[in-house]
């Protein structure tokens, strides 16, 4: 079981860089809206709107 | 009150040429249609079309709004924040955040759509902030300035703060979790006992910082109950944590004895979700609040050598003329300097009459100009007109609003000393008994088992469950407490203009002619007087009105077909015109409305009885809260036969309506009847946010002025009152789920004490225990019928 002497410290110090990742998002302010983004994703992007009114123009 | 003379669409309520405003609209209403939905038209809440109000919204660019409200980076662009109607879903945040495909200068715009915010940066020397906000009105999204931003950074910093704690415990409980998983195997698989120690050390090196870390909010919260020499839940919760890690410390350095940490992680990290879930529901309610109070106007025409310009209100000052025209609120205490109107001062004192003005008569602040436009001279602005001082004092009252007792806290009250107690007992015991050795462990382990984790769950579960729901249905709830509050039936006292009533004049009553309704309407039809707004509403008009003449405070007269109308007040048209009209206006008297004649070619055919007319759903809803035990009295500014006619029609005895009643009395009926039962205080006006700060509870119904809503602990977004009914009853019904879990965790509390005391207890049982009762609560809270049902 000595293996676990070295693995369970490295568990946890993964653990820990989580948690400090984490902390950062909420820091930065990431997480102070969670209402909006999930309707974000929804827009298409500019380069496909500015796309698909070129292709439009073409056709006509 | 515009004069639409095209349709609404059927399905989204726009204006249209036939029965609906676009293809798309109609292919959507077939669908529904064609599928048998059509219920979804009478369920989907009031439709309410993208408005634009065409303000000019100059006030923007003042420079004193901007020195408050706008910020300018070093790199010359400029920020502000702004509060945006009618923000509803994906095609708003876009359409709102395309903003700078559309407008030079603008360069970026950040949607909010919890908050209803949007950030706005623009470059100064290209555009301005009134031509954004004017972009942002046309595409259907007034804006107003958001008037939160500190607060806001406060409350961020907040969140920001227990949302870290939370996912620090967060970790910590996973963690512990799978260490505490290798100890309990262990106790069944021969462990070797360092690999046990190790496994312990690691389990203190994770529980004894990340919990002391994350629990500092119970613990804040203890201390400062403490102080103020109360007892509160969050007190035996701190116990039992600081019992849990100081005695799990002291067991795995001394290598024996019972560590709880997993339990413990388990408990910190359920409060903290409890806690984030109540916050954000709390905080989604009052945004909503406050976005009815940023819609009231900040602006005003001021008159400088006959030009008009809009300015903010804040720079007028006393001695300035002001412009107010039809429909818009008078700004400022003064005299009318020229213009003949009609005020409906109903938000200030409770008249439902219009009061006829004319140069020379004082107005005040916060009252509306009904019919045409005025020029008001300044005597008082800002927080020296009447209704300026009425909001001071109103805003001193709310921040002093007496705590109730909390039902949890009681408990807490007398936990604490039955397990403080309890645990002594069994030190003592067991030290007589075996050996003081064994009566500290079994003591420790009482102080964690018991700790109250299920009992501080319930009571933010189900109050989330409820402000959830309510919010769904409209309902405002302010605060956590508002529905322990507003749980225990007392006295309800309810405003009439604007809160029973409609708040607008209604031709209610129709004594002789009554084809004579069509003439009538003709020839009000073009005047904007309230009285004349109820005739035209009243009946299709039979032609058109010629030579109108009006005269203000009498009367109106014109042609119609041919044939001579006169419709005003009887003394005036008896003046001119011939009939015996005596009993028909005994008739409207007696009902307390008002009488208006009309003539037609020189006799008077009909007499017509004018009131505010009582909301369709009052008598359910003054009935509803009368079977939840709520005993109803009418408080009105108008007069007491008035408020006694409209406690008639809903069953109201006439020794329970108060008439006359100033927003001073009506604070001090609030404040007597406090003395010794529960007071709620339902209303709208400026006039009523005395008497709702004053009550246990104060409600503000749909349409409430600003002040109302601010002193309100509940507000009502639709325009029915039946709401205040849902509200007592969800109150009741959640109440009653706080009863229920709370019952349930004492029950498991009991067993696990039980346990422990006689030293049966084991980490194990309590890891199993503590989970199983926080999903019972869990479970109770979301069965809750608060706020449920189909009404």
């Amino acid at each position: 079981m000595f293996a676990l002497y070295i693995v369970l410290p490295l568990a946890l110090l993964i653990a820990g860089l989580a948690v400090a990742a984490f902390v950062w998002t909420v820091r930065s302010g990431q997480l102070d809206d969670i209402d909006t983004p999930p309707h974000r994703i929804l827009f298409d992007d500019e380069g496909a709107i500015k796309a698909a009114m070129r292709d439009r123009r073409e056709v006509r | 009150m515009s004069v639409a003379l095209a349709q609404a669409c059927r399905h989204c309520g726009l204006p249209a040429a036939g029965d609906f405003c676009c293809t798309g609209c109609e292919i959507v209403h077939r669908a529904i249609a064609e599928n048998g939905l059509e219920h979804y038209y009478a369920l989907r809440p009031e439709a309410a079309p993208a408005q634009a109000t065409n303000a000019s919204y100059v006030e923007l660019d003042d420079p004193a709004f901007q020195k408050v409200h706008v910020q300018t980076s070093p790199d010359g662009l400029a920020h502000a924040a702004l509060y945006l109607a009618d923000l509803r879903c994906t095609a708003c945040v876009w359409l709102v955040e395309a903003t700078p495909r559309c407008l030079d200068g603008v360069r970026d715009v950040r949607v909010d759509l919890g908050r209803s915010r949007a950030d706005v940066s623009w470059d100064p020397s290209t555009t301005s902030l009134a031509q954004i906000a004017r972009h942002l009105d046309r595409i259907g999204h007034p804006a107003h300035p958001y008037r939160g931003v500190d607060r806001d950074k406060q409350r961020r910093k907040e969140d920001r703060a227990l949302l870290i704690k939370l996912g620090v415990a967060g970790a910590a409980v996973g963690n512990l979790m799978l260490l505490a998983i290798a100890l309990y195997a262990g106790l069944f698989n021969d462990m070797s006992a360092a690999d046990a120690a190790f496994f312990r050390y690691a389990s203190m090196f994770v529980a004894v910082p990340a919990l002391s870390f994350s629990a500092t909010p119970m613990f804040r919260t203890a201390l400062g109950a403490l102080r103020a020499h109360r007892l509160h839940l969050d007190l035996p919760l701190s116990i039992g944590i600081i019992a849990g890690l100081v005695w799990g410390t002291a067991n795995v350095l001394r290598g024996v004895g019972d560590i709880y940490f997993d339990s413990l992680a388990m408990l910190v990290f359920l409060l903290l979700v409890a806690r984030f879930i109540m916050l954000r529901h709390q905080r989604r309610a009052s945004t909503a609040a406050e976005l009815l109070l940023a819609l009231t106007p900040t602006r005003a025409r001021r008159v400088v050598n006959g030009i008009v310009e809009e300015v903010a209100i804040e720079s007028i000052v006393t001695g300035d003329l002001v412009e107010v025209r039809a429909g818009e609120t008078i700004p400022v205490d003064g005299v009318i300097e020229t213009g003949t109107s009609a005020i409906d001062a109903g938000l200030l004192t409770g008249e439902s009459r219009p009061v006829d003005v004319e140069p020379g008569k004082a107005v005040h602040a916060g009252t509306v100009n009904m019919a045409a436009p005025i020029i008001v001279r300044a005597l008082a602005v800002g927080e020296q007109t009447r209704v300026g001082s009425l909001v001071q004092t109103i805003e001193s009252m709310s921040s002093r609003k007496a705590d109730i007792e909390r039902l949890v806290d009681k408990i807490a009250a007398r936990f604490v000393p039955i397990v403080t107690l309890g645990s002594l007992l069994t030190f003592v015991a067991w030290s007589i008994f075996a050996s003081p050795q064994q009566g500290a462990e079994h003591a420790m382990a009482l102080l964690i088992v018991t700790c109250p984790c299920a009992l501080a769950l319930a009571t933010p579960l189900a109050v989330t469950v409820a402000l959830g729901r309510a919010a769904r249905r409209g309902i405002l709830i302010k605060g956590a407490d508002a529905l322990e509050r507003l749980a225990t039936p007392g006295t309800m006292f309810v405003d009439k203009t604007g809160t029973l009533t409609v708040g607008r004049l209604e031709v209610t009553s129709w004594h002789g002619d009554i084809d004579a309704r069509g003439l009538a309407a003709a020839v009000e039809l073009g005047s904007a007087h309230p009285i004349a707004r109820a005739f035209a509403s009243c009946a299709d008009p039979t032609g058109v009105a010629t030579d109108i003449r009006e005269e203000l405070g009498r009367g109106i007269r014109g042609t119609v077909n041919g044939r001579q109308v006169v419709v005003g007040s009887p003394a005036w048209v008896q003046q001119q015109c011939r009939g015996d009209i005596n009993r028909w206006i005994a008739n409207v008297t007696r009902a307390a409305e008002t009488p208006i004649a009309i003539a037609v070619d020189g006799t008077i055919v009909a007499v017509a009885g004018l009131a505010d007319a009582v909301r369709p759903d009052a008598a359910d809803a003054v009935r509803a809260l009368g079977e939840l035990g709520w005993h109803i009295e009418i408080l009105s500014g108008d007069d007491a036969r008035v408020a006694e006619a409209v406690g008639a029609k809903l069953g109201i005895a006439a020794h329970d309506c108060s008439g006359n009643v100033s927003p001073e009395g009506k604070r001090a009926y609030v404040e007597l009847a406090r003395k010794d039962r529960a007071v709620a205080m339902v209303g709208d006006g400026v006039n009523d946010a005395a008497a709702i700060a004053a009550a246990t509870c104060g409600i503000a119904v749909s349409g409430a002025t600003e002040i109302a809503i601010e002193a309100a602990d509940v507000v009502l977004r639709n325009p029915s009152i039946t709401g205040i009914a849902t509200t007592a009853a969800g109150a009741r019904a959640t109440l009653a789920t706080i009863r229920r879990s709370l019952k349930f965790s004492l029950a498991y509390n009991i067993c696990a004490g039980a346990l422990a005391v006689a030293g049966i207890i084991h980490p194990l049982i309590a890891a199993l225990l503590m989970p199983a009762s926080s999903l019972t609560v869990l479970a109770s809270s979301l069965r809750s019928r608060a706020f449920r049902g189909d009404r």
